[in-house]
């Protein structure tokens, strides 16, 4: 600690005191290995499988390339090609509906049952429950989603049936597909947000809802102005990681609908991999890029209003 | 003025950063793939002496695996020198990534017809080594083992399309199976059997996207056509495809079909309650009455497709695999030995193809795409949840039938996305068979074909 503090000039006109202190100041000027040596493992796995690939894709996405052969410089005709194609914009909306339908009502849903949890008496439990879903194998799930939803002899439009109700087309409308496919979503990913939220809600110190009793704030002005503003933080956490899940959503469209009925189900990952499971590695390459840029400035955008409001 | 040499954490970071630019700018100038892109040939193997050494080969797992694994057991036991790595993997998913990579390359794996085009610069040119064989293989096989004028594949089996009906539906109907001879007749069958069963809709009428553009192959390859023609030309607005289209419009207008995924519980459930009677289908549905079927188990019969003219071809192809030998295999002549084996030799299809533990009654899926194979005895037995019928005996004239001069090109998977969807446009209402060809034809065109 004082040699950290200690001024440099100082410790520069410090003279000589013997054979000790001067093998110290050598110690002292040797270079600080450790923290390197412990760091470049990681350094060099990024270097190699991460930064390396993450180059050759951009050099792929200005190529035409399938696998084998000479690349072929295209330019930007892959992203041309893409930013005037239906196929791209249409991907991207329908992975923009899945986000609308999941995340604003899986937020605050997830909030609300985090408030109640953190003062429940079997929390434990509860997120026990909570946490199934999130463990329990995705394609597993998503065969029983069929199942349920299958429209001559699905569960839920059994019991519609029994109800006098006429049956309906979850996964065979277009226009039905994509909720049913999010109840998919929001069914398996809640309990993770209800988690991470509840996290949050706990890192809040008891002393300011106490002051705030004192001072005759009810509970909904505690939850108003000190819950909702001091969670800010990490409820735009997990509207960066939502909004990453839903754009890179794969499994669930792919076992479920395989992007039908007619692509409405075609989400932004499900296009990406069409291209990449037919060797399209040019074209996939510069989707895959128009895809971060395009989710990094979503996720920046909610950041954004997020923090305005805490801010307010 | 002395510099500062030590190395601090920002010079050490600054490092790595110019570092991993350095390796970023390499790889974007520098570091493009060695593969020449154009298959390279495999010659004639010649063994000094006994063949000898070590090959890895992917299956798909399940049932195929085991069955794969009694016939390659018969292999090693004619080359005891040579030893087999059998790996059942999911193949679709990894085989084009690891050939991609070149990391742990297989020395041959098993692969769908409609996946191989999109390989084919992966894969060694088998064409002198097919040579002897070329006149015993099924035409329409080894046109889809040929990719630019090599063979590629070594082709294994053929799928042909049969018509699976409900034989006591029709005997109560009064529809004799054997006048279904064109698919006009096919049409007043099943008027006929919604006369008598009102609430049946009775052909089969496929919802799966990928599937329904198989299926839709299926009656196009019957035809002798194919999505593209000789010259690699986009062929959809043909009559072979509009044949076909208006057929099924047809059927779904008239209120004669089921629309259903293939296997997934509405299709289950109308196959066993009698609204489905007819289906025109891969050889392969058998799978459905041995396997899935309950109540109409030994109740359904395969015939030939009907000919879309008098006198015209009886049967479609739709599916098949075939065996794939990379360019970067290990011992590549050791794996031609192997499928050579296989797929012509006697002892190793009749191995494949005939009872076995895991099949006792032999595998009835499909049938070889070696024609001497399908002029032997009998490889599989009667089907008993058929009524005892002898599948091999239908099977094998209707693979005879199959036309050649079907192609697949390289985009054959992603134009479901257009063609696939817009067949179930059709049967939805919303597009004709005319719209389908016109609107499946220009996004084709536009997206898989013109793009950059």
């Amino acid at each position: 600690m004082t040699l950290l503090t200690e001024p440099r000039a100082a410790r520069k006109a410090e003279p000589a005191r013997g054979g000790s202190t001067a093998s110290r100041a050598r110690r002292r000027r040797r270079p600080p290995l450790a923290p390197y040596l412990f760091v470049a493992p990681f350094l060099l796995i990024f270097l190699g499988f991460g930064l390396y690939p993450m180059a050759f894709a951009l050099q792929l996405s200005f190529t035409n390339w399938r696998g084998a052969g000479v690349l072929e410089w295209v330019g930007f005709d892959n992203y041309i090609y893409l930013l005037t194609s239906e196929d791209f914009w249409g991907s991207l909306a329908n992975s923009g509906v899945l986000w609308l339908l999941v995340i604003p009502g899986q937020v605050i849903v997830a909030l609300a049952v985090a408030v109640a949890l953190a003062k429940a008496r079997l929390r434990n439990l509860f997120i026990a429950a909570l946490v199934a879903p999130f463990v329990t194998p995705l394609v597993a799930m998503a065969q029983v989603w069929i199942v349920l939803f299958d429209r001559d002899f699905g569960a839920v439009n059994l019991g519609l049936r029994d109800l006098g109700l006429p049956p309906v087309g979850w996964l065979t409308d277009p226009a039905l597909a994509k909720p049913t496919l999010a109840l998919l979503v929001l069914w398996r990913t809640t309990g993770y947000a209800v988690i991470l939220l509840l996290a949050g809600l706990q890192s809040i110190p008891g002393q300011v809802y106490e002051a705030a009793r004192l001072d005759g704030a009810g509970a909904w002005t505690q939850f108003w102005r000190i819950t909702l503003p001091l969670m800010m933080r990490t409820v735009s956490f997990y509207v960066v990681i939502g909004t990453l899940t839903v754009f890179q959503l794969f499994a669930e469209p792919y076992v479920v609908t395989d992007g039908g009925p007619f692509n409405s189900t075609r989400t932004a990952g499900l296009y990406l991999y069409d291209h990449i499971t037919n060797s399209d590695l040019g074209l996939g390459s510069a989707n895959s890029f128009l895809l971060v840029i395009m989710v990094f400035a979503l996720s920046l955008a909610a950041v954004r209003i997020l923090r305005s409001r805490e801010d307010a | 003025m002395i510099k500062d040499h030590r190395l601090t954490r920002r010079s050490l970071l600054r490092g790595a950063g110019a570092a991993a630019l350095a390796s970023g700018f390499a790889s974007v100038v520098g570091c493009a793939p060695s593969n020449s892109g154009s298959p390279q040939p495999l010659g004639t193997p010649s063994f000094t002496g006994p063949p000898a050494g070590e090959i890895t080969i992917w299956n798909r797992s399940g049932d195929l695996y085991r069955v794969f694994d009694k016939a390659i057991a018969s292999f090693t036991a004619k080359y005891p020198q040579v030893k087999v790595n059998h790996i059942a993997i999911d193949i679709n998913a990894t085989l084009p990534n690891t050939l991609i990579t070149g990391a742990d390359v297989p020395d041959g794996a098993f692969y769908d017809d409609a996946l191989v085009p999109g390989i084919a610069p992966h894969l060694y040119d088998l064409s002198q080594l097919i040579e002897p064989y070329k006149n015993d293989i099924a035409p329409y096989k080894l046109g889809v083992a040929t990719v630019e004028g090599r063979v590629v594949a070594i082709p294994w089996d053929l799928d042909p399309g049969l018509l699976f009906y409900r034989e006591d539906i029709l005997q109560a109907a009064g529809v004799d199976p054997a006048g279904i001879t064109t698919y006009d007749a096919l049409i007043e069958a099943a008027e006929k059997v919604k006369e008598v069963f009102p609430d049946s809709k009775p052909i089969h009428l496929e919802a799966n996207e990928f599937l329904s553009q198989l299926w839709l192959d299926m009656f196009v390859s019957q035809q002798g056509a194919a999505m593209v023609d000789a010259d690699g030309r986009l062929a959809l607005d043909s009559p072979a495809y509009r044949n076909a289209l208006n057929f099924l419009h047809e059927v779904n207008q008239r209120g004669l079909g089921t629309v259903a995924k293939y296997l997934e519980p509405t299709d289950v459930a109308t196959l066993d309650n009698g609204t489905q009677v007819f289906v025109p289908w891969a050889q392969w549905f058998v799978f459905a009455p041995q396997q899935l079927l309950t109540e109409t188990k030994g109740k359904w019969r395969a015939t030939f497709l009907p000919a879309w003219r008098p006198g015209g071809a009886r049967s479609g192809v739709m599916g098949g695999a075939s065996f794939v030998i990379p360019a970067k295999a290990r011992n590549p002549q050791l794996a031609w030995l192997l499928y050579e084996y296989l797929t012509f030799h006697p002892d190793g299809y009749r191995t494949v193809y005939g009872p076995n533990d895991v099949y006792p009654g032999g595998i009835n899926t499909s049938v070889p795409s070696y024609l001497p194979a399908l002029e032997s005895d009998a490889l599989f037995e009667p089907v008993a949840e058929l009524g005892g019928q002898d599948l091999w005996e239908v099977a094998t004239a209707a693979a005879r039938e199959v036309p050649g001069g079907y192609r697949i090109p390289v985009w054959w998977g992603r134009a479901v996305d257009y063609l696939g969807v817009n067949l179930q446009r059709m049967f939805a209402g919303q597009l004709t068979p005319d719209e389908v060809i016109a609107t499946s034809a220009d996004q084709i065109q536009k997206n898989l074909i013109d793009r950059p």
